[in-house]
């Protein structure tokens, strides 16, 4: 083992072999984890673009400018711009009642709010149609006053209010908790009122979890498929959001179609997670400058 | 077991972190390895346990060569800083651990194992915790812990990384006596990192004073605290005084003070700096000879026994510090804003190479 | 839930409007809505129940969705911990764009991911046609879409946890004589176990509600590769209302329990970074 290596051994190989492993494991290990991500994530994301654009430019242009497209596209911004507002808003209340006061069934109520995220989304569409469908509880009610939820627009951002409801509140919850209320109560004591606290201190310290959230919230709305398809009703040009009009596509067999619309919702995603890195990036950054001072 | 330490060089990039170590240490000495931080000992006790490898250099343990020898192999107990304690593991279990991680072939019986366990936390004084978690234990606590668990191995070397730098100055001293008669009991040669100099002087029997990756002294602690070699050593290892002038007819002249500096001809007319510890400042009541310098008495703070003195030199714009036992500051009759006279008693003399000093 | 109580004074103002405000958001939005499965399940009787819920069609649903959604988080557990001890451990060229994928299946709408996946491992596919196998329209096809949206639970679990640990507890387990591999399962697997275990469960509660990925890879034959929460789908589109729930009341029931275990579980996690 003590073979009379020349001593020269250069300055890379710092560690021993005894904390890390021999260069072969490190690369079998290395070549499996990249092997693995690259069957189940690069691959089918490359097979999204090639397979949107394999009858050529036309036919993707003409599937993601098609008025069904167009009206799906429409759907989905609507429902985003309803549900993110208000499912940023419950987050910050929720986070400032959890994490700046004690009150008793607090940890139940931190449960209810990660209860979406274990309930399958079929669930969460399924829940609306027992209340407000023909036969639900509501049922006689909403047809009487000819108003209608289920296989319209109100029921499905109603189901992606429900699935969407944790994002916010679970980022921004750890992080106020680990602010603590000090900030605040010095605000407090030097004559801010509450609203202006919460504007000036509360606000500039959870910008980056709230947007965080925000971002993870929004993605999730714009692909929601299972609850929203139980309450849809897939009426084309009416209540198809894009992630249904791809399966309509993709049924009838217009694949190229459906890989169309399809690759504009990959782009989201890929901005998505460009965007969530630069946050992670920031918030890692700003923690850096506060371990400073 | 003898340590052999030769040539050792190690740097990151152009940083040179190691510079031509070599060290001997006998069988059975407790040395300590003392520098500021980035002197590079921590990076010389991990060259010595095998967890990093030298660019340059070998180290032998008796007269082997360990140069290419695995951490696992070679046989050495290591103690961290931060203690390094299984977190999921009882204290029995962190002890136990080296002992049934053994090759089956060597691997002592259950029963066994249990029994040189239990023993060592005798040893250890902590055989009612051997149930707890490390997250249930002191900080003393768990540094004895790890004690036993690198002694549970029986290693011929034993290696400390500022074993006590994380304690309490309380816990620090008892844990530190309690290591030199551990040590007198087992002979195991012990090199311990630190960057105290009070425990090196306190512990060691032998120091190696290091700064930037360069031995500046090996000695025992009376030779590098009495002798030091450089003013590095002599600023490293208690308060100095710095008597700055130049040499003139083989002594320094420094305001005026004329000092007595035993150096070599050649050195004449240079600058030089005379380094005094405040014990050996002389404080008089009048002048009795030319190396006497006019003082008054700025500060004066008692200190248990020891009285510590704060001077303003009238000749020169400085200031000089002076410790004296409790009985020579009555006899004196010391007060604030006297008018004395100083002069260094024991001094060493040192010409800069360059005058950054 | 009337009784709320401060138990602790604070100075801080807009206790009754936050608190109120989010009890009312979530009675509404969650808790009146999740309520309507247990009236209607209550009205059936529960001989009617139990036949809804036995029926072989809806057993052989559990059986695939159980056993597609427990091979799915497994994979995902061994796949997991790997990706997680690369990225942390290992340094490669690309690395920090690989990290930022990992959260792929996240953003990525789970009916976009269903169509990809369905395209490339048909028989005709990139994948498919290379295997000797068939694995669309197979529980084999809806365990490859299950793992796919399971895939950063464990990942994002178990990183954090490596990157606080300590390499010096690494370092005495070898002085102590450990080899690597021993070192491996005594020291480093103990300390990521109940991350991994939390990654699994995550990623298992998902799977088996999971829908959008799997319809499209599955093939939907009732008795073989038909999912519990697409029969109940089934169930709704055909009218059969009381059925739809039933089977809903039993997911959910189970999704409850999932739910206690992953918190028991976070907070053992949790415990074991913060010492």
């Amino acid at each position: 083992m003590a073979g009379q290596i020349p001593l020269q051994l250069g300055a890379k190989k710092t560690k021993s072999q005894s904390v890390t492993e021999p260069p072969w494991v490190r690369r079998v290990l290395i070549s499996a984890a990249l092997l693995f991500l690259a069957l189940f994530l690069v691959l089918p994301l490359t097979a999204i673009f090639i397979k949107a654009f394999e009858q050529g430019i036309d036919v993707y242009t003409a599937s993601i400018t098609h008025p069904d497209a167009l009206s799906a596209i429409k759907l989905t911004l609507l429902v985003v711009v309803l549900t993110v507002p208000l499912n940023a808003l419950f987050g910050v209340a929720a986070a400032w009642a959890i994490t700046k006061f004690d009150f008793r069934g607090k940890s139940i109520l931190v449960t209810l709010i990660d209860l979406p995220f274990a309930i399958s989304p079929i669930i969460a569409g399924l829940v609306f149609v027992l209340l407000f469908g023909s036969t639900g509880l509501f049922g006689d009610f909403l047809f009487e006053h000819n108003i209608q939820i289920i296989f319209a627009v109100p029921g499905i951002v109603l189901a992606t209010l429900f699935v969407t409801f944790p994002f916010v509140a679970r980022e921004l919850i750890p992080l106020m908790q680990a602010q603590g209320s000090a900030e605040e109560e010095a605000s407090l004591t030097l004559g801010a009122n509450g609203w202006k606290t919460f504007m000036r201190v509360t606000l500039p310290n959870i910008k980056w979890g709230l947007l965080y959230g925000i971002i993870l919230c929004n993605a999730r709305a714009i692909g929601e498929f299972g609850a929203v398809s139980v309450v849809s009703g897939h009426i084309r040009g009416l209540t198809n959001t894009m992630p249904l009009h791809i399966e309509i596509l993709y049924n009838e067999y217009q694949f190229s179609a459906a890989f169309a619309v399809a690759s504009l919702m990959s782009i989201l995603a890929i901005v998505t997670l460009i965007l969530k890195n630069i946050i992670e990036w920031k918030a890692a950054q700003r923690e850096q400058q506060e371990d400073v001072v | 077991m003898s340590i052999q330490i030769n040539d050792v060089s190690k740097s990151f990039g152009s940083f040179k972190v190691l510079e031509d170590i070599s060290i001997d240490i006998p069988t059975g000495e407790l040395v300590a390895l003392l520098g500021p931080s980035g002197s590079g000992k921590t990076s010389l006790l991990r060259i010595i346990s095998g967890l990093e490898e030298a660019d340059q250099g070998a180290i032998l343990f008796n007269g082997e060569d360990m140069t290419h020898i695995q951490t696992t192999e070679r046989k050495v107990g290591f103690v961290f800083q931060h203690y390094a304690l299984f977190k999921h593991m009882t204290v029995f279990e962190n002890v136990a651990y080296g002992l049934r991680v053994r090759p089956r072939k060597e691997r002592l019986s259950k029963v066994k194992i249990k029994e040189k366990v239990e023993e060592l936390l005798g040893l250890v004084k902590l055989e009612s915790l051997a149930g707890r978690y490390p997250s249930q234990l002191s900080g003393g606590q768990r540094q004895r812990v790890a004690l036993a668990r690198a002694l549970a191995v029986e290693p011929k070397v034993l290696l400390l990384d500022e074993p006590f730098g994380a304690l309490d100055a309380k816990v620090r001293k008892d844990l530190r006596r309690w290591l030199r008669r551990l040590h007198d009991e087992f002979h195991i040669t012990s090199i311990f990192v630190t960057h105290d100099q009070e425990e090196a002087l306190d512990v060691a029997d032998r120091i190696v004073v290091m700064n930037d990756g360069k031995i500046q002294q090996i000695g025992t602690p009376e030779e590098v605290y009495d002798h030091p070699n450089s003013p590095f050593v002599y600023d490293f290892l208690g308060n100095v005084n710095l008597f700055h002038g130049r040499l003139e007819n083989g002594k320094l002249v420094n305001g005026h003070a004329e000092i007595e500096a035993s150096t070599a001809k050649e050195s004449e007319g240079r600058e030089a700096i005379a380094y005094v510890r405040p014990h050996d400042v002389v404080i008089e009541r009048e002048r009795v000879s030319k190396e006497a310098v006019p003082a008054e008495i700025v500060h004066i703070h008692v200190v248990g026994r020891t009285v510590h003195v704060e001077l303003k030199r009238k000749d020169v714009d400085e200031f000089l510090e002076a410790e004296l036992p409790k009985e020579q500051y009555r006899k004196l009759a010391l007060e604030h804003g006297q008018s004395v006279f100083i002069r260094p008693g024991q001094l060493k003399v040192f010409i800069p190479e360059d005058f950054s000093i | 839930m009337k009784k709320l109580k401060l138990k602790k004074h604070s100075i801080l103002p807009g206790f009754g409007l936050s608190l109120g405000f989010t009890t009312f958001y979530i009675s509404l939005l969650i808790l009146l809505p999740l309520s309507m499965i247990f009236i209607n399940t209550a009205s059936m009787s529960w001989q009617d129940f139990w036949t809804t819920v036995t029926e072989p069609r809806v057993m052989a649903s559990y059986r695939l969705s159980f056993g597609a959604s427990f091979a799915a988080a497994s994979i995902n557990v061994v796949f997991g911990v790997l990706i997680a001890w690369v990225l942390v451990r290992y340094s490669f060229p690309g690395k920090r764009l690989i990290d930022g994928l990992v959260d792929l299946p996240f953003a990525l709408p789970t009916a976009v991911a269903g169509i990809a996946l369905t395209t490339l491992y048909a028989e005709t596919g990139w994948v498919g046609q290379f295997l000797p196998f068939r694995v669309a329209f197979t529980p084999l096809g809806i365990t490859i879409a299950l793992t796919f949206i399971g895939l950063p639970f464990v990942v994002r679990m178990v990183q954090p946890v490596l990157q606080s640990f300590e390499k010096e507890t690494e370092e005495v387990s070898a002085i102590l004589g450990a080899t690597r591999l021993q070192t491996f399962r005594k020291v480093i697997l103990p300390e990521i176990f109940p991350a991994a275990l939390t990654g699994f469960a995550l990623a298992f509660a998902r799977a088996l509600g999971e829908y959008g990925s799997v319809v499209f890879i599955a093939g939907n034959m009732p008795m073989r590769t038909e999912i519990t929460p697409l029969l109940i789908l089934t169930k709704l589109e055909q009218y059969d209302y009381a059925g739809a729930t039933a089977i809903a009341a039993v997911m959910l029931v189970i999704s409850f329990v999932l739910l206690l275990l992953i918190n028991g579980l976070q907070w053992w996690t949790n415990k074991r970074i913060a010492h």
